[in-house]
């Protein structure tokens, strides 16, 4: 009963799928946006920051700038005091905590006897301020960047990086700043240094992720301060040096040593980043690189979430689906059942209640009104067949009524025998044959109701039981057969007729009286063995006209005679071709007659003849044969 | 069986075609029910195309018969072939229908 995969099931995971894979693609085109609006909003995000950081990093540089600036005057104004250098060079240092050391550097030999003059300001270890001269010999400032530059170009500079062996000790970048007599030449530079640690906390300051990386390069390429991840170089130069053998950051490098601003893709062993980079000052560029998994890193948690919320959702749906349907689709299954028990017979099948309106509530109208209407046309059937069987069953009575109206107890006595037989074609007949024993003679009658079935066997009984009665009055012949006619025509509307050959055998004399009112001629098998139809007149057939006078005759019979009487259901009876079986054959049949044959072989062997003749074909009239062997002594 | 039924004035001239039997004798009866509503009729029955009749058939002719002797009418049966005239002889019809 149970189907492998039943309708719910079916339907909801069809359903299943069509959500799924509407809910795929929605989900991709999210994502797909989501993933466009996060890059958008990361870019801005890294730009602003970058901007940020910029702003933030040229603001502390331009004060240093202004500082070191605003110190400038003093040290002309106070050129004669050469210890005072040291208190301008502390009061940078202490006045911008982000300068950790300062430098009011002279030219060579602008105070007698000092070649070299440099009083020099840091912030030494635990943050103690240390002064010092520090040009001598070994340092030789001169020719030093810082000083250089300035000197040379009269303009401020900032020097790229460089690590300072005997000022601070450690990585740095030095703002020079030079000081101008009135004869515009330059007399001093003066410096402050910035520590590239600071510069790199204040990148770090960004609170940018751990996989982020910052950079920030100098004019012509070169590093100056960032965090890329440590590498298993030895420093952060030697990674940067490292990486810039990639394409993609040669490609990157080129742009920020352009002063461009914007942002950029990098792939760099399979791993795809994100840069977005602009120019700081002094010829400087900032990067941010943060890799694709961190900026995107939401959006797969998220990607998970939905995932793991569709499938559960999903599941949901589909148990619910299935269970919906299933509700739904349960009068379906009590229908299958309902017509299952009708199947076997039960037409009251119990069906399930419906109270929704819709075609569930149609199938069960219908489905009432089928079984209604078969409950209906089953009981119609149940009259019906109770009707026609009575019908049957009657009919099958008036047969046997019928039957036994002719008799069947035959003579054979030394004078006579009689036999015969009557085969109806359908339960009732009009066919029918009567013989009486009255003294010294036996009379006897065959005939046939025009028409068969009922109507003819009720004029059959009629005419039968008129001749039972005339043939015990001891009428003639004629006159039986005439008042017989006057019975059956009295009142016929319906013109039904009879044809009667009535007879009486005197059989002492042999002496046979006759009547044949329109049947067919008799068959008189000689005591010699010849065998000849009997000559009769043609009296109109009873039934047809009142008070017709019917003609008697009469014809001697030698003793070892035999009358063969027969109804044409005899001669007419066909084969399946429609060819009759004629009188030519029942004659050839009635010379064939042996002398030691009984009445009763002859009817027995008459008829399996005629059952030969017509074979398989339908017995389309009544058939009767009546024997009446007149013995020898 | 065909039945065709010219009529002129009180004269019939019927053809018959084919044979009565039982089962187109009710069809027979019908479509001689033209003649045995007439008066006076002269009824001439051209026999030729007639192969059969069964008692049944027998039975309307008699009734015609009938109908023609009480309405002042006549019938003749004409052109009747051997076999079926047999049987009008043996039935004794040929002794109250005119069959020529």
């Amino acid at each position: 009963m149970r189907k492998s995969k039943s309708f719910s099931a079916r339907l909801s995971s069809t359903i299943l799928l069509i959500t799924s894979m509407l809910f795929i693609v929605s989900m991709l085109v999210v994502m797909f946006f989501s993933h466009k609006i996060i890059a958008e909003e990361a870019e801005k995000n890294a730009a602003e920051m970058l901007s940020i950081t910029s702003l933030n990093i040229a603001h502390t540089l331009a004060e240093t700038e202004s500082t070191v600036k605003n110190m400038a005057w003093l040290v002309e104004e106070r050129l004669e005091d050469t210890t005072y250098m040291y208190s301008i060079t502390s009061a940078v240092v202490v006045i911008n905590e982000e300068i950790v050391g300062s430098c009011v550097a002279f030219r060579p030999d602008y105070f007698k006897g000092k070649h070299y003059f440099a009083p020099y300001a840091y912030d030494s270890e635990g943050d103690t301020l240390k002064t010092k001269q520090l040009g001598n010999d070994h340092y030789n400032y001169f020719k030093k960047d810082w000083f250089t530059i300035p000197y040379l170009t009269k303009q401020p500079h900032w020097c790229n990086p460089y690590f300072d062996e005997d000022g601070g000790q450690i990585m740095m970048t030095t703002y020079s700043y030079p000081v101008m007599n009135d004869k515009n030449e330059v007399i001093a530079v003066i410096t402050a240094d910035i520590s590239i640690d600071w510069l790199t906390s204040k990148l770090c300051d960004l609170n940018l992720n751990e996989d982020s990386k910052i950079l920030l390069i100098g004019d012509r390429g070169q590093y100056i301060s960032g965090n890329l991840p440590d590498m298993g170089f030895q420093d952060d130069i030697a990674t940067y040096e490292q990486a810039k053998k990639s394409p993609a950051f040669q490609r990157l490098i080129k742009k920020m040593t352009s002063q461009e601003t914007g942002t950029m893709t990098l792939r760099t062993d399979n791993h795809f980043s994100f840069a977005v980079y602009g120019p700081l000052l002094n010829g400087w560029s900032t990067a941010i690189i943060s890799p694709y998994r961190y900026i995107f890193a939401k959006l797969d948690s998220m990607q998970f979430i939905i995932a793991i919320v569709s499938v559960i959702g999903l599941l949901l749906l589909f148990l619910s689906c299935m269970r919906i349907i299933k509700t739904l689709t349960r009068p379906v299954t009590e229908f299958s059942k309902a017509a299952l028990v009708m199947a076997k017979g039960d037409f009251h099948a119990q069906l399930p209640q419906i109270k929704t309106e819709d075609e569930i509530k149609d199938l069960h109208d219908s489905f009432e009104y089928m079984q209604q209407s078969i409950t209906h046309y089953i009981q119609e059937l149940q009259t019906t067949t109770a009707t026609k069987e009575r019908f049957e069953s009657e009919l099958n009575i008036a047969r046997q009524i019928q039957l036994s109206m002719v008799p069947t107890d035959f003579p054979d006595n030394e004078k006579l025998s009689i036999h015969a037989l009557l085969q109806p074609a359908r339960e009732v007949g009009g066919d029918f044959y009567d013989f009486q024993e009255k003294g010294d003679n036996v009379f006897f009658v065959i005939g046939d109701v025009s028409g068969k079935g009922v109507p003819a066997s009720l004029v059959m009984a009629i005419t039968k039981a008129s001749f039972r009665f005339l043939s015990g009055l001891g009428l003639s012949i004629d006159k039986m057969v005439e008042k017989i006619n006057n019975t059956l025509s009295a009142s016929n509307e319906n013109n039904m007729f009879v044809t009667l050959f009535v007879g009486k055998i005197n059989l002492t004399t042999g002496e046979m009286y006759y009547c044949n009112a329109g049947h067919n001629p008799i068959v008189i098998r000689h005591a010699d063995g010849h065998a000849e139809y009997l000559k009769a007149k043609n009296n109109i057939v009873v039934g047809a006209f009142e008070n017709f006078n019917y003609q008697p005759e009469t014809t001697q019979l030698e003793k070892g005679s035999r009358l063969i009487l027969y109804t044409d259901g005899v001669t007419e009876a066909e084969d399946v071709t429609e060819a009759q079986f004629g009188e030519q054959r029942l004659l050839d049949f009635a010379n064939r007659i042996d002398d030691h044959d009984s009445s009763k072989d002859i009817v027995d062997k008459l008829i399996t003849e005629v059952k030969n003749f017509t074979g398989e074909a339908t017995q389309n009239d009544d058939i009767t044969i009546l024997t009446i062997s007149y013995k020898k002594d | 069986m065909n039945v065709t039924i010219n009529q002129e004035g009180n004269k019939y001239n019927v053809i018959l075609d084919g044979r009565v039997d039982t089962s187109n004798a009710a069809q027979f009866e019908q479509d001689l029910k033209p003649l045995m509503e007439a008066s006076n009729a002269e009824i001439q029955i051209d026999c030729t195309g007639m192969t059969y009749t069964s008692s049944q058939g027998l039975r309307y002719f008699l009734m015609l018969q009938k109908h023609v002797m009480s309405h002042q009418g006549s019938l003749v049966l004409c052109n009747m072939q051997p076999q079926v005239k047999e049987v009008f002889d043996i039935t004794g019809f040929s002794n109250i229908i005119k069959i020529v």
